[in-house]
């Protein structure tokens, strides 16, 4: 599974029936994966309603499939949760890479030499500017 | 998946047999930031999308089988063609608008 922030949602009229009913997401993981998705987004079936600057868990694979309900919907990557929070090692929050925006978002107390935090209230649609440069 | 932009297509007189018959587009993947990655990807199209078209690629076997069917040697598959879509601005920026990669 990926730790992933939705950035935008995608329209499609002309698409695979089997996905008629789907509500899609476009989604950015996290820098610690930043390797791994050349294209630095994926789309992704939604079912839990998340939204725009929501931290999500995303699966990929057979099980995203499963979580649509059967495994005859052509996609491969599906949202299976939204993140209420996230709790980090000291260790982890100052390594180079590490998801700024988890911190931001959640509310997740500072690393040493990082002023980021925010209330938590703030959380579920953060303000532009925050969380930029690691990736 | 991911949100690429159809650039092209490609025809191959000499093609193994999964691929005979079947339409091949050159998909240049986008970053979220709105650029473009700096490979192509060659996928089937499973709908009827032309060069210019913003697609939805998805990958994999499962995938393939259920759309373009069993026997296509290509596991990369235009699933949709984008009418449009909307990307925050801050969460786009936060992506890294800059592919180090080129």
């Amino acid at each position: 599974m990926i730790l992933a922030r939705v950035i935008g949602e995608v329209w499609a009229t002309r698409r695979d029936p089997r996905l008629a009913r789907a509500k899609l997401l476009v989604v950015r993981p996290h820098a610690i994966y930043e390797p791994a998705f050349a294209t630095r987004h994926l789309v992704a079936t939604d079912d839990v309603d998340a939204g725009v600057g929501d931290d999500v868990v995303i699966c990929l694979g057979a099980p995203a499939r499963a979580s649509l309900g059967s495994d005859d919907t052509p996609v491969d990557a599906a949202v299976l949760g939204v993140v209420d929070r996230v709790e980090l090692s000291a260790e982890a929050q100052t390594a180079p890479g590490a998801a700024p925006g988890i911190r931001r978002a959640l509310g997740v107390p500072d690393g040493a030499g990082h002023a980021r935090g925010e209330p938590a209230s703030s959380a579920r649609r953060g303000p532009s500017g925050e969380g930029s440069g690691t990736l | 998946m991911f949100l690429g932009r159809v650039v092209g297509r490609l025809w191959a007189s000499r093609q193994a047999a999964g691929l005979a018959g079947r339409k091949l587009l050159l998909v240049r993947p986008e970053t979220a930031a709105g650029g473009e990655a700096a490979r192509l990807v060659v996928a089937v199209d499973g709908l009827a999308a032309g060069p210019g078209d913003r697609v939805i690629v998805a990958h994999g076997s499962r995938v393939r089988d259920l759309t373009v069917g069993v026997d296509v040697a290509d596991k990369d598959i235009v699933i949709g063609i984008v009418d449009g879509h909307h990307l925050d601005a801050g969460g786009a920026d936060s992506v890294g608008s800059v592919d180090r990669r080129r």
